[in-house]
């Protein structure tokens, strides 16, 4: 049984708009990767993932099973202002197609994921 | 926003009677639809929509307007907005499990995608939410927290609605610390348990 899984550190992403973030990320979970980020999803990237999850949606991509925690726990002020001005807050994504992840909870300060391959 | 807060503001002074948009949101089967049922059917008699244990019942928001509530001496006058549930998945093998047919359970599942899509694009037209959760789940779910990160991003009043107290593995108190910078309400929406609580704040939160 094998598990594909992609870190990505978020110099990768730090370039690229809300459109071209989601697509890379949607890319990649197609193939049956999980991919751990190296940074917190911002809410709106967080709805708009969703969003285009769901038009993607067939018989063989089924959704996605996600969890993102960002510093401080939610998206405040700081955050805001550091991405505005093209800093990097810290945080860690993981997200992976819904056939492989069996389970993923979060806790305030981690998440816990279980992958099983059928 | 300041902007909405302003015009929420203006609309005050201009019109002594407005109405509030309320939007359920949550994740499918939280028991949403039972609990707009619950409130339309003290005030006007009538429900909002069909509720069912296959999730995904509610596929496109559903209305119910002008639902006037009365909360000690203050009439609170709602438009209803029953939202489907917001998930990450939609596998329609799930739907198969309670019985439907191969081609029942895809055009269910295609539906039920169109209603995510329909219930994230309504944020912006809500001016209260309630977020509902089953209180005998895990509160700490990426939807709940999605949901909550929008509705604060845009600034609209989030009322936490921990349902399902009727039930006996509850844990109302989880909801609780999971979200301690929002109101929780604890109620059933089946069995009407707490539910002036939940009045008394729409009418203390809603702009």
């Amino acid at each position: 049984m094998e598990i594909d899984m992609e870190f990505i550190s978020s110099d990768a992403l730090r370039d690229m708009d809300e459109k071209k973030k989601i697509d890379f990320i949607i890319r990649r979970i197609k193939k049956g990767k999980i991919i751990v980020i190296e940074e917190g999803l911002s809410s709106s990237e967080e709805a708009k993932l969703i969003e285009e999850t769901m038009k993607q949606i067939d018989e063989k991509f089924p959704g996605i099973e996600i969890s993102s925690l960002r510093d401080g726990g939610s998206e405040g002020i700081r955050d805001k202002l550091i991405r505005l001005l093209g800093g990097r807050t810290s945080g860690l994504t993981v997200i992976g197609p819904s056939r492989l992840v069996k389970k993923i909870r979060r806790g305030r300060h981690k998440i816990m994921l279980k992958a099983e391959k059928r | 926003m300041p902007w909405r807060r302003f015009v929420n503001w203006i609309r005050k002074i201009f019109s002594r009677r407005r109405v509030i948009r309320l939007g359920l949101y949550g994740p499918p089967n939280a028991g949403k639809t039972t609990l707009a049922n619950k409130i339309a059917i003290d005030w006007t008699g009538e429900p909002v929509g069909r509720v069912s244990e296959v999730p995904h019942e509610t596929r496109e928001v559903q209305k119910k307007e002008r639902v006037v509530v009365q909360v000690g001496n203050k009439k609170l006058i709602m438009n209803l907005l029953d939202m489907p549930g917001i998930a990450t998945k939609i596998d329609y093998e799930e739907f198969m499990k309670y019985g439907l047919s191969k081609k029942e359970a895809q055009k269910r599942a295609k539906e039920a995608t169109r209603g995510v899509i329909e219930a994230i694009k309504w944020l912006e037209n809500v001016d209260t939410a309630l977020v509902v959760m089953d209180s005998t789940k895990d509160p700490y779910t990426q939807v709940n927290i999605t949901i909550i990160g929008n509705l604060e991003a845009r600034d609209i009043p989030v009322i936490i609605v921990a349902n399902k107290i009727d039930l006996k593995d509850a844990k109302p108190e989880l909801i609780r610390e999971a979200f301690p910078q929002h109101p929780v309400v604890e109620i059933s929406g089946l069995t009407g348990k707490n539910i002036d609580l939940l009045y008394e704040a729409i009418a203390k939160y809603s702009r």
